[in-house]
């Protein structure tokens, strides 16, 4: 075997192991740990991008090209792993916010609590996992690994807040994981197989009986997912969470609620694509309408927030709704736009949680409540003397500012920022899914979704414009926050990500479609899973 | 070109960031150099452009959607980018005197560069997605420059107001844009203009005419989107003068203008557009008689102006739109010279109140002149600009265009708002300039500096000569951009000032006239009445607005936030087992599932015996779990002991073996984590805590329990009695020997083909083991948890009143026997744990079952000799087993690539070793090796963490005791 195909499972493997070597090292020597931990990230994100480059040159279909026998056993009886478009943007993703979040915590939110870059890098390995897996039960086992890391993560700081917070989502996330078992025990009690592709290639074959039991089964898994995704009515415990968490671990947890939209977007596609014959589109409409209620709930929560934290939750919320609904209109070429507005959303909601402890460090939190009953009732002191000259802001607040007006604008989708083309994008898919000049009637449900992809932007613009008001024009007493450099470089290499994003548009988009349109061919992926070859009999073949 | 002169504001705005707070001068040149620039570029262009051919400078950026970085001029485009420079010019010449010199201005005019060069951006975009995009920022940088003085609140609800209306407009307009690529299929400015038809007989027009007039009007301020404009008067002047002559709330009217060959023409269009723009018209020119702010009056002046270019643009005929183009530039040039006036008055008197200011002639007669002649033009006075486009208002009115009474009332309507201008012209020039001197004004007025008036000296000329020789000066720009939006539709004009006496100028005179006498009727009440017209004072834009946001945006939000969501976890508990159910149950029901029939013929009793046991003490840990904890826990215990038997009877030794172990380890560790847990609920049949709404909350959610439960029963019947398909099972069984190297199918699966998940798994318990160790390090129980057990108080008690026993001792001699016994039972657990591993590759065992079994030893250390016996004679460093475990397991994994295999390859074959003899060694072995360190690894952290409690425990009730003597004290 060739070095290179090894390179699939390092993004699982390395965090592993870094994450063991860190575990028995003394805690005092935590900026020890946090550098060798950072330089394990580094590493891991420049394998993903070597990994997506590879996948992007793939030829299509070829057997074995990004597919990985662990203990060189054949598919679909070994575990597999497997490498795609799709895996490969959502693992330089991570690799991405992961960087940002260990930059960020190595100032002092790593001191909050014991082996916290373990479980870093331990949950690294685990949304790694879930990404790259090919096998149903598998995936299981790395869902777990990254729900455990995320307890832990989420209980790191400890305190009244976040415990309770932590237990609640601890709580959830146990009867979450069951309902997978559950799910993950059907399918394979239906079809004897756990392997995704092999799934896939079972689907069409199977007997009434067994496709019933099938589809109960994967009913079920996408509950657990859902839960994970956020979707109305089962996402309530994300806003508190979110909020209650320490802000480093706020940031990653971003990426969580993408591992249960990406495992929705790839089952669906593979398993209940165009193929599936009689199972084709299964579940689609709970997509759709729970995406759309979820957009809506998610757009009330940012306008009914006090505080960021609530706000960036429920910011969280919206972004999930809509690519939820986005997979569930079934139009490939609304999932291009949809895949980059997951890239998008995703690295502002982690800079912006970032953003927000460095925003919130110099306020007391009563002032916000005071803030919204006196705007709320009116009670605003008309007699104010009006000062005609106006004030120098401070280079801290300056620079903060400019990161949290470049958040809103990403998160209300307005122009010119990635944000704004990703919702360009969706639209231009939804009206026009043949290409432009193509006629086609838009739906009742696609209305629906486009009024309220609007009117979440719309609220968010509200809602960000309201805090970002309060918190950089009427700072009374201009307390400046002490900020080191350490702490605002991560925010605004996201930022700078997004900006790269808007301006390197074409190609990305570009990326986004070919993966799209890979996805609506789930028979190249099951091809090519199916008969790869084992090492050691590639000559033979 | 084209892209230098959209790119150069936006450059010179990020250099001006860069300019220290205090170099305010160096900002100012760098901000006039850079519209010189754009000036002289779009000069320079104009030889070309007046050729008739558009300009076009394309970029790909997002070619496959459509979406490029076109830049177009034709004439019209040529005729604002020259307007927004060359105002832009003059008023960075201005704000440079304007702004006090303790301002941080680099910010100003880098917000300001900034919003010129989003301005440019709109009148250029050949792209309609590029034109949003540069529409979208026009609203976010105009927010930034009404807010600039954000220290002042006005400033800031002004600046927030005017981003709510327009960035909403904005996005809807957004929305409208798309519709018209949708429809055209192109969003291209040419192909667009060049697909009229297409659009307006398509079944989406009105939706888009709406979407895109959203956009519009909120932009150019019309009724009903008209009342955030006055309150963007809190702005610096230079930004009002800016913003509301030449720029923001012309962009409106540029677009309407821009898709007018397009979309005009229909009745909707005429009825929407016509509407709002005579509302806007009349309303904007009676509230601005009544305003006392002198940039308030200009405001709704602006208003005005706009509704009349809106009209213009309604009508649909050609002369009409040329009216309107001429209009805009008029107004832009009259507006701007105002506004700056008004500045001038504000910055040298201290006021801009009109029932302060009067008599001003005398200390800045210069001023004076200026802004006289500039409301002259206003008021529509012949040999000015204004009047000329007024005329050919006038002229349009009178005209019919469509059958309908909007279009009878429309001269009637705009002879009324021409008088209202001229009253509220003079009002402006009279009020501050004639009278008597003023009174206690701030400061004494002067004339300003000589460079800032000289923007205004340029503008007002512009209104003369172009009022007097319109033909020679004005007439080829005119001609061009007119050409560029009609093409071959450019009526006939003529920009002569004398028409003869026709009903046009008979309707000026009557405006004139009668404007004049209003404000003679007028002038004793508005001397001294309070600011806003009478009749609508109380009806306020700004507070409909804000009451409606507040409502909107708060109160039912927050309503609906708190009805569709919880932050309660038992609702959550309870949707989301209700939410599976449905799932489950819809699925199968819609296909017409039949659980398969239930036989009871075959059942063992022993066997149902064992269940019927396992299924009460599930329920009864169920039913106890709330206010019973030890007794749920033990009834737990029974359940899980009756897997265990359930394995066995059905030959699963593995299972059952691994389960029992894992059963004592978690029951043993969950008593010992029980001891912190905070008291339980006394009481809970308490009649008054079970109203009727407990107890049918409870129902509920037993009757979904139960449904559930039975709903999952059926399911896992059906699965388990029908017939296997073709799975992946039979492969193991096959191969695990020849292959795996071991006779043991649970334990090659474990090891060998499913390996990669034991990997995980194993994390997966390191993870948990550190989770809770983190957390219960800094755990510190609950006060009412920290007194000691009562057993122990009994025990103490009792050595207490024996006067030959110490404190203590009770405790250390109760359990003598068997801790004795269990001290001794550590080696023989251990050699337990060795055989459970070994034969795990054949036999049922392995690493799993032997980590369990060898922190058993542990754990029952711990409980004979206490926590600090055990620590002392045992070398216990669970962390580093854990390690050494992840790094064991991994590393097995790796060694498969030094012989080209993928990882966890595994290799079998068997040693013989003397005495022991043949033994099975495969890779598998050192994998599973890795397993038992870290299962044991985790199991006593988890130990430790708890243990480690009660040695903290002493500390905590002494902290405990002192803060309640200080509490007494």
């Amino acid at each position: 075997m060739n070095w290179i195909q090894h390179l699939i499972i390092l993004p699982i493997l390395l965090p592993i192991i870094t994450a063991a070597g860190l575990i028995p090292v003394d805690e005092r020597n935590r900026t020890l740990k946090g550098v060798i931990a950072f330089g394990s990230t580094l590493v891991v994100f420049i394998i993903s991008v070597l990994l997506m480059r590879a996948a992007a040159n793939a030829p299509v279909g070829t057997p074995g090209t990004g597919v990985y026998l662990l203990g060189n056993w054949p598919a679909p009886f070994g575990i597999v792993l497997v490498l795609d478009r799709l895996s490969a943007l959502m693992l330089v993703l991570t690799a991405v916010l992961m960087i940002a979040t260990q930059m960020f915590s190595m100032a002092k939110w790593h001191r909050a609590g014991h082996h916290f870059h373990s479980l870093l890098q331990l949950m690294l390995a685990g949304v790694n996992g879930a990404f790259l897996t090919g096998d149903l039960f598998n995936l299981f086992v790395f869902f777990e690994m990254m729900l455990a890391a995320s307890y832990g993560l989420l209980l790191h700081g400890s305190g009244m807040v976040r415990v309770k917070a932590g237990l609640h989502y601890i709580a959830i996330n146990l009867a979450a994981s069951s309902l997978f078992l559950i799910g993950v025990s059907l399918i394979y009690g239906a079809t004897g197989t756990l392997n995704m592709a092999d799934l896939g290639l079972r689907i069409t074959t199977v007997g009434p009986e067994s496709r019933m039991l099938m589809e109960a089964g994967a009913a079920i898994l996408g509950i657990a997912f859902l839960v994970k995704a956020g979707m109305w009515p089962l996402g309530f415990w994300l806003p508190a969470t979110y909020s209650a968490a320490t802000p480093p671990v706020a940031a990653i947890f971003a990426i969580l609620t993408k591992v249960g939209v990406y495992i929705l977007l790839r089952l669906s596609m593979l398993l209940f694509g165009g193929d599936a014959g009689i199972s084709a589109g299964f579940g689609q409409s709970v997509l759709l309408y729970g995406g759309l209620l979820t957009i809506g709930f998610g757009a009330i929560g940012v306008l009914a927030s006090q505080a960021m934290g609530r706000l960036a939750g429920y910011c969280v919320l919206v972004s999930s709704g809509t690519l939820l609904a986005a997979i569930g209109l079934g139009n490939g070429t609304v999932i291009g736009g949809a895949l980059f507005y997951l890239v998008s959303s995703t690295l502002t909601t982690c800079a912006f949680f970032l953003l927000i402890e460095l925003v919130e460090r110099a306020r007391d939190a009563g002032a916000d409540v005071l803030a919204v009953t006196m705007e709320a009732y009116g009670d605003i002191d008309e007699n104010e003397e009006e000062k005609e000259i106006g004030v120098a802001v401070p280079g801290t607040m300056a620079v903060l500012g400019l990161c949290f007006c470049t958040c809103a604008i990403l998160f209300s989708g307005l122009p010119p920022l990635s944000g704004f083309l990703a919702k360009f994008a969706m639209l231009n898919g939804l009206f026009n899914p043949g290409g432009l000049g193509a006629e086609a009637p838009i739906s009742g449900a696609e209305w629906t979704y486009v009024s309220l992809l609007i009117l979440s932007g719309l609220a968010a613009m509200i809602a960000m414009n309201r805090v970002g008001i309060r918190t950089f024009w009427t700072s009374i007493e201009g307390t400046i926050p002490r900020v080191y450099l350490i702490e605002i470089t991560p925010v605004l290499l996201l930022l700078t990500a997004c900006v790269l994003l808007s301006l390197q548009a074409g190609p990305a988009m570009r990326y986004m479609d070919a993966t799209a349109k890979a996805l609506s061919q789930p028979q190249n992926y099951i091809g090519r899973v199916m008969s790869a070859p084992r090492a050691g009999e590639t000559g033979a073949n | 070109m084209l892209l230098i002169l959209v790119l150069a504001p936006f450059a010179g705005s990020l250099a001006a960031i860069c300019i220290p707070t205090q170099k305010g001068t160096a900002a100012a040149w760098l901000a006039g150099s850079i519209a010189l620039l754009c000036l002289v570029i779009s000069a320079g262009l104009y030889t070309v452009i007046s050729s008739g051919t558009p300009l076009r400078y394309d970029a790909a950026w997002l070619p496959e959607l459509g979406l490029n970085l076109t830049l177009r001029m034709d004439g019209f485009a040529w005729m604002f980018a020259s307007l927004v420079a060359a105002i832009g010019l003059l008023v960075v010449i201005y704000a440079r005197y304007y702004m006090s010199a303790s301002d941080p201005v680099p910010r100003f005019f880098a917000l300001f560069l900034a919003f010129m060069g989003a301005m440019l951006g709109v009148v250029l975009s050949g792209n309609l997605i590029l034109l949003a995009i540069f529409w979208e920022l026009t609203s976010i940088i105009s927010f930034l420059l009404i807010g600039y003085w954000h220290h002042n609140a006005n400033a800031r609800d002004g600046a927030r107001m005017a981003l709510t209306v327009t960035g909403t407009g904005g996005l809807c307009m957004f929305v409208g844009l798309m519709l018209i690529g949708h429809i055209v299929g192109s969003y291209d400015l040419d192909v667009v203009l060049s697909s009229g038809n297409v659009i307006r007989d398509h079944p989406l027009y009105t939706t888009v005419l709406i979407l895109i007039l959203l956009g519009v009007l909120t932009k150019s301020a019309q009724f009903p989107f008209h009342f955030w404009l006055p309150h963007a008067m809190a702005a610096p002047t230079p930004v009002s003068a800016y913003l509301h002559s030449a720029t923001l709330v012309k962009a409106g009217v540029f677009l309407l203008t821009r898709l007018w060959p397009v979309m005009a023409g229909t009745d909707e269009w005429f009825w929407i557009v016509g509407l709002a723009g005579l509302t806007t018209l009349l309303l904007g020119a009676y509230f601005a008689i009544f305003q006392q702010d002198l940039k308030g009056l200009l405001a709704y002046s602006t208003i005005s102006h706009l509704g009349l270019i809106t009209v213009l643009l309604s009508l649909g005929s050609p002369l009409a739109a040329v009216a309107a183009i001429f209009h805009t530039m008029n107004h832009a040039t009259f507006k701007a010279s105002l506004f700056m006036a008004a500045g001038i008055i504000d910055h040298e008197t201290g006021t801009r109140d009109m029932r302060r200011l009067s008599g001003l002639f005398r200390y800045m007669p210069i001023t004076a002149t200026l802004a006289m002649v500039a409301s002259a033009s206003m008021a529509g006075v012949p040999l000015l600009n204004g009047f000329l486009s007024k005329e050919m208002f006038f002229a349009e009115a009178i005209e019919t265009h469509k059958y309908n009474i909007l279009d009878t009332l429309t001269p009637y309507v705009a002879t009324i708002a021409s008088m209202f201008a001229v009253t509220y012209s003079i009002r402006f020039i009279h009020s501050v300039f004639f009278g008597p001197p003023p009174q206690d004004l701030p400061k004494v007025p002067h004339e300003p500096p000589h460079w800032m008036l000289a923007p205004i000296y340029f503008l007002v000329f512009s209104c003369l000569v172009v009022g007097v020789i319109p033909a020679l000066t004005i007439g080829p720009f005119l001609h061009t951009a007119v050409q560029s939006v009609l093409g071959i539709a450019t009526p006939v004009y003529s920009l002569a000032v004398w028409h003869g006496w026709n009903l046009p100028l008979f309707m000026s005179l009557i405006a004139l006239v009668c404007g004049v006498g209003l404000f003679l009727v007028m002038k004793p009440y508005l001397t001294t009445s309070i600011e806003g017209p009478p009749f609508f004072r109380r009806l306020e834009g700004q507070r409909i607005f804000e009451r409606v946001l507040v409502t909107l945006s708060w109160k039912w939000a927050r309503s609906i936030e708190m009805r569709a969501g919880t932050r309660r976890l038992q609702p959550q508990m309870r949707i989301l087992v209700a939410v599976a159910l449905v799932a489950a149950a819809v699925t199968l029901l819609l296909q017409g599932f039949k659980p398969a029939a239930i036989a009871f013929r075959s059942i063992d009793p022993a066997f149902a015996l064992i269940w019927l046991i396992g299924m009460i003490c599930a329920i009864g840990a169920a039913y106890q779990a709330k206010f019973h904890r030890l007794a749920a826990l033990v009834l737990l215990g029974g359940a899980g002991l009756v897997t265990c038997l359930t394995f066995v009877w059905l030959s699963a030794p593995d299972l059952a073996a691994t389960q029992l172990l894992v059963e004592i380890v978690t029951t043993v560790l969950i008593l010992l984590g029980l001891r912190w847990l905070p008291k339980r609920i006394e009481n809970p049949d308490d009649p008054e805590l079970m109203t009727i709404s407990t107890r049918l909350r409870r129902l509920r959610d037993l009757a979904t329990a139960v449904f559930a439960g039975i709903g999952m029963m059926l399911i896992s019947y059906t699965v388990m009695t029908r017939e296997l398909p073709e799975t992946i099972s039979s492969y193991f069984l096959e191969r695990a020997y020849s292959e795996g190297g071991g006779t043991n199918v649970v334990n090659v699966i474990l090891v060998d083909f499913r390996g990669f998940d034991t990997l995980g798994e194993i994390a997966v318990l390191c993870i948990v083991a550190l989770t809770v160790f983190a957390l219960l390090l800094r755990f510190r129980p609950a006060t009412e948890s920290l007194e000691t057990p009562e057993q122990q108080r009994v025990q103490n008690a009792f050595d207490d009143d024996h006067p030959d026993r110490k404190k203590g001792d009770s405790i250390a001699e109760y359990l003598l026997v068997p801790s004795v016994i269990m001290r001794w039972m550590f080696p023989v657990i251990g050699m337990l744990a060795a055989f459970l591993f070994f034969r795990g590759h054949d036999l049922p065992g392995g690493g799993f079952a032997a980590g369990i079994a060898m922190s058993i030893a542990f754990i029952l250390q711990y409980m004979a000799g206490g926590t600090r016996w055990v620590e002392e004679r045992l070398r216990i460093h669970p962390l580093r087993w854990m390690a050494i475990g992840l790094l064991v397991a991994t590393a097995t994994g790796l060694g498969s690539w030094l012989f080209g295999y993928p990882f966890l390859t595994s290799h079998a074959q068997y040693a013989s070793l003397p005495v022991l003899g043949k033994i099975p060694l495969a890779t598998a072995i050192l994998f599973d090796l890795g397993v038992f360190a870290l299962v044991l690894g985790a199991t006593v952290l988890i130990l430790i963490a708890l243990a480690h409690q009660s040695v903290r425990a002493p500390r905590a009730q002494m902290r405990a005791a002192k803060m309640a003597a200080k509490e007494n004290a």
